[in-house]
């Protein structure tokens, strides 16, 4: 009889314990594990990436997850980020939000991603084949168009219009100029100027190639710049040229620079991205795949056209100053 | 007819355990959901009024930065310089220099004194620009004097205007984030009129409410009366419609506590207006409550499951406990009913248990009284018995031996009278001596010879006899005058009728543990019926022939037991011999 009780008392408390073992030790699985987000550049003084990376953190925070920022200093260190992604996979984070740093040469490790089972978001710069999940950013062929299009609204027809694009073969430019170049063209645009210019993404070479161009272009009436050390020497040469009178000047990203060309009228409009929405959506995203729920396989996050005008409502000067203490 | 009793159990441990059990899951589920309930009111109740703590603190800090921006610019305003500056021309006369030249200094000893102040600036309406600043490119007068922060001064004719938040433009190449507090001097269209605008920075604000902590997925957030989010950290997901808040309900809504729905996620607004029709909201998100909720539950359910296992584990001990010597008491019972009534209870308390023990010992002591007393009369009516049996030999006996003494002295025979007499004064002699029912098989023997003596000489010339019995047996006990019935059977039914000298033998021996006693004579002898007729009388106590040797039988039968007594075996005209089984007792 005495064993019964004894009995009945210890298997009362292993039940007892058993119940109590997850109240106390709750096995939640992963939830410690970050999102990790990795941009082309933790360059701080690179402000789209802070306001990407703010809208990254800010998303965190409302879906209740840890975010984690890693990534190579410069934004041409393809290798560096290779390296830092084949070291995450190990590390076997909750999700992965990458801007990649080259359209193909970044495909093998995202294929490890996808294969590991982690899941894989890109932002702002996908990938060739679309191997993440989802990728959110700016469709740059629409956004090129809407430069076309801010062109074409600025000078007449017949305007001879240069357009100068970044690097020779990086995907960016390329869509950001056929959109261009098809929004002038259907706009009925003649004077457009077949041949191509590169910057390398240097305002100095930007400005040495639009120097030239105002001096062997004297009729030349509009340059299209594709992004934003592009636009700023540009808008340094035709500045300097004095010539803002003549050419109208349509550019792309803003930076304070730009801002400053924009007030006073050496540029005319400029298309900006909207980061702080990339890096938002990019985590949301991610936070869904991990859920288990469907995600589109991409999303446009905009571009907005700004001019001298409409630079100060209360929307565009969000996205032109994102930051409050500068 | 059976009926099916759920709470009917076989035994009282069951159902006192099952009863405590019963009454404690009852109170533990009771208690545990109740202090559930409390905790989960207290932490929904902590929750909002920290919600409501934080943002008042935060509306009490801004309206404190606000405030000062008031006084700073009526304390510009008062200063009696700024219409000087005013004055149509008043840049290039010597009189509107001197004056801007004072209030760039008032201007830049605020300024510098205060972090929260990005910008004092006044403009007036004759083109006249005067700030903090001593060494600045100023955008164009017109340009300024189309900022809202101008117009909207001019619109409300000396009072104060606060801007939403936006970008201060005023310098080339400097754009920060500001609120705007605007007034205008003098009245528009006479001379000695303007714009004062002080600036706050908006980062003190965006500081203040960024570092909130409003759980982990909550925020702040500031509307200002028209609406416009002066700060909110989605501001550009609701820009782009990403996100939206219901700021047309927010702002009809009084300072209060609100939920509101949005894609079925339901949130807490906490609201709170300062002097300058700014609101102050925080939002919290229930579901984190909830996680706190499940973290109580959880504790409850643990604190339940244990305080239920210790008191299940403590009700099954009880029970055990109580019912202990009832179980004991049962068993002991058991024993009794299985004969067994050397048992007693051992009384430990002095409650039901211990009297009932009590009662128990009392009547299991009668009980043994009452056993006992019938044994012992049983015994004694054995004992009766016995000698009445014995007392029977002795008068048929008496009888005839008297006969032949009196026909002996009849016939004159002295000698044989007194050899008789005496034999027949031994053989009373050792009947009555001491009274013991056991003799050894000597006196018995002795006690046969007198009788023989005596029979021989009532029946001269009938029989001869010869006693042969082991002398390893001869102090072994016997019943008394077992044997003479026998001999006086063998005279007077096998040798008395017969006209041949007949011989009586008796012998005895020791055989397999018994003994055996033996009395045959060579007599008339009995066919196998008159052997059962006579055996079967003996069962049946008729008197007749062999009376002697059926109380014999009894007598050995009641005193050795049933596996002893007499056998008799007999053949016609051959004789009869009577065998008589004792057990060996010496």
């Amino acid at each position: 009889m005495r064993k019964i009780v004894i009995g009945a008392v210890a298997v009362a408390f292993v039940a007892a314990a058993l119940l109590a073992y997850p109240v106390i030790f709750r096995p939640w699985p992963d939830n410690d594990k970050p999102i990790v987000f990795v941009p082309k550049t933790v360059d701080g003084r690179v402000d789209f990436w802070q306001v990407l990376g703010q809208g990254v953190y800010l998303a965190g925070k409302e879906f209740g997850e840890q975010v984690q920022t890693v990534g190579a200093f410069a934004e041409k260190d393809v290798d560096g980020q290779i390296a830092l992604l084949e070291k995450l996979i190990g590390e076997r984070p909750k999700a992965i939000v990458l801007a990649a740093s080259d359209y193909n040469l970044t495909v093998p490790v995202a294929e490890k991603i996808r294969d590991s089972g982690i899941p894989l978001i890109t932002v702002d710069s996908g990938l060739n084949g679309g191997i993440s999940a989802s990728f959110i950013g700016t469709d740059n062929y629409k956004a090129g168009r809407q430069a076309g299009e801010a062109m074409a609204n600025i000078v007449d027809k017949e305007a001879e219009i240069a357009v100068i694009s970044v690097v020779k073969g990086s995907r960016t430019s390329m869509e950001r100029e056929s959109g261009v170049r098809d929004r002038l063209e259907e706009l009925g645009m003649s004077g457009v100027l077949d041949q191509p210019y590169f910057s390398e993404s240097s305002e100095e070479k930007s400005y040495e190639i639009t120097l030239r161009l105002l001096n062997e272009r004297p009729d030349l009436k509009g340059i299209v710049c594709l992004n934003e050390p592009t636009t700023v020497g540009a808008a340094k040469a035709v500045m300097e040229a004095s010539a803002s009178g003549r050419v109208k000047m349509v550019g792309f990203d803003s930076s304070t620079a730009e801002i400053a060309f924009l007030e006073e009228g050496v540029i005319q409009a400029i298309v900006v991205q909207k980061p702080f929405n990339m890096g938002y959506l990019a985590v949301r995203a991610a936070v869904n795949v991990i859920h288990g729920k469907a995600v589109e396989p991409s999303t446009d996050t905009g571009s907005e056209l700004i001019t001298k005008e409409n630079m100060y409502t209360k929307e565009n000067q969000k996205l032109l100053f994102p930051f409050d203490g500068r | 007819m059976r009926t099916w009793r759920p709470f009917r159990f076989k035994s009282i441990h069951t159902s006192i355990a099952i009863a405590f059990s019963s009454l404690i899951v009852a109170m533990t589920v009771l208690l545990t959901y109740n202090s559930f309930r409390l905790s989960e009111e207290a932490v929904t109740d902590n929750a909002k009024t920290y919600a409501e703590q934080l943002v008042d603190q935060v509306n009490t800090n801004i309206q404190t930065y606000l405030d000062n921006m008031v006084s700073i610019s009526t304390l510009a305003m008062s200063n009696g310089e700024l219409e000087k500056a005013a004055l149509p021309g008043a840049a290039f006369a010597p009189e509107g220099r001197d004056a801007n030249e004072k209030i760039g200094r008032f201007f830049r000893s605020v300024v510098r004194s205060r972090e929260d102040i990005a910008t004092i600036l006044f403009a007036g309406e004759n083109g006249n620009i005067v700030s903090d600043r001593e060494t600045v490119t100023y955008k164009p007068a017109e340009d300024l004097q189309s900022q809202d922060w101008y117009r909207s001064a001019l619109e409300a004719k000396g009072k104060v205007v606060i801007s939403s938040s936006h970008v201060e433009h005023l310098f080339h190449g400097e754009y920060k984030w500001v609120i705007s507090i605007s007034r205008q001097l003098g009245e528009p269209g006479k001379r000695g009129n303007g714009v004062l605008m002080v600036d706050l920075n908006l980062n003190v604000i965006n500081n203040l409410c960024r570092q909130l902590e409003l759980g982990r997925r909550g925020y702040v957030f500031i509307l200002d009366p028209a609406g416009d989010l002066i700060y909110h950290p989605q501001q550009q997901l609701l820009y782009s419609r990403l996100k939206s808040e219901s700021i047309a309900t927010l702002l009809e809504t009084k300072d209060s506590s609100i939920p509101l729905g949005e894609n079925g996620e339901r949130k807490i607004y906490t609201i709170r207006t300062n002097d300058y029709g700014w609101k102050v909201i925080g939002v919290t998100y229930p579901d984190e409550l909830v996680g706190n909720k499940r973290e109580i539950r959880e504790t409850s359910i643990l604190a339940g499951i244990v305080f239920l296992a210790v008191a299940l584990s403590i009700s099954v001990f009880l029970s055990f406990k109580l019912t202990k010597p009832i179980k004991r008491l049962e068993s002991l019972m058991k024993k009794v009913e299985k004969g067994d009534f050397d048992i007693r209870v051992e009384v430990e308390s002095a409650d039901e248990i211990g009297k009932l023990s009590r009662s128990f010992n009392l009547m299991i002591g009668k009980i043994k009284d009452l056993m006992s007393q019938i044994v012992e009369e049983q015994e004694m009516k054995r004992i009766s018995e016995l000698k009445a049996m014995q007392a029977q030999i002795h008068p048929h006996f008496l009888y005839n031996t008297l006969d032949s003494i009196i026909w002996m002295a009849e016939m004159g025979k002295m000698a044989d009278v007194v050899k008789m007499t005496g034999a027949l004064a031994k053989l009373f002699r050792s009947s009555i001596s001491k009274g013991d029912e056991l003799v050894p098989i000597e006196i018995e023997l002795e006690h046969i010879r007198n009788y023989l003596t005596i029979q021989k000489i009532r029946y001269k010339n009938k029989f001869t006899y010869d006693i042969d019995v082991d002398s390893g047996i001869l102090q072994c006990k016997t019943l008394k005058i077992v044997l003479q019935p026998l001999v006086e059977n063998a005279i007077y039914h096998g040798l008395k009728q017969q006209a041949v000298l007949g011989h009586i033998a008796v012998t005895g021996r020791w055989e397999g543990g018994t003994i055996v006693l033996e009395v045959s004579d060579d007599g008339v002898g009995m066919n196998e019926d008159q052997v059962r007729a006579l055996t079967e009388r003996w069962h049946r106590n008729e008197e007749g022939r062999g009376v002697g040797l059926q109380n014999v039988n009894q007598r050995l039968r009641l005193y050795f037991g049933e596996a002893f007594g007499l056998e008799i075996v007999s053949e016609p005209e051959e004789g009869t011999t009577v065998t008589l089984r004792i057990p060996d007792i010496r």
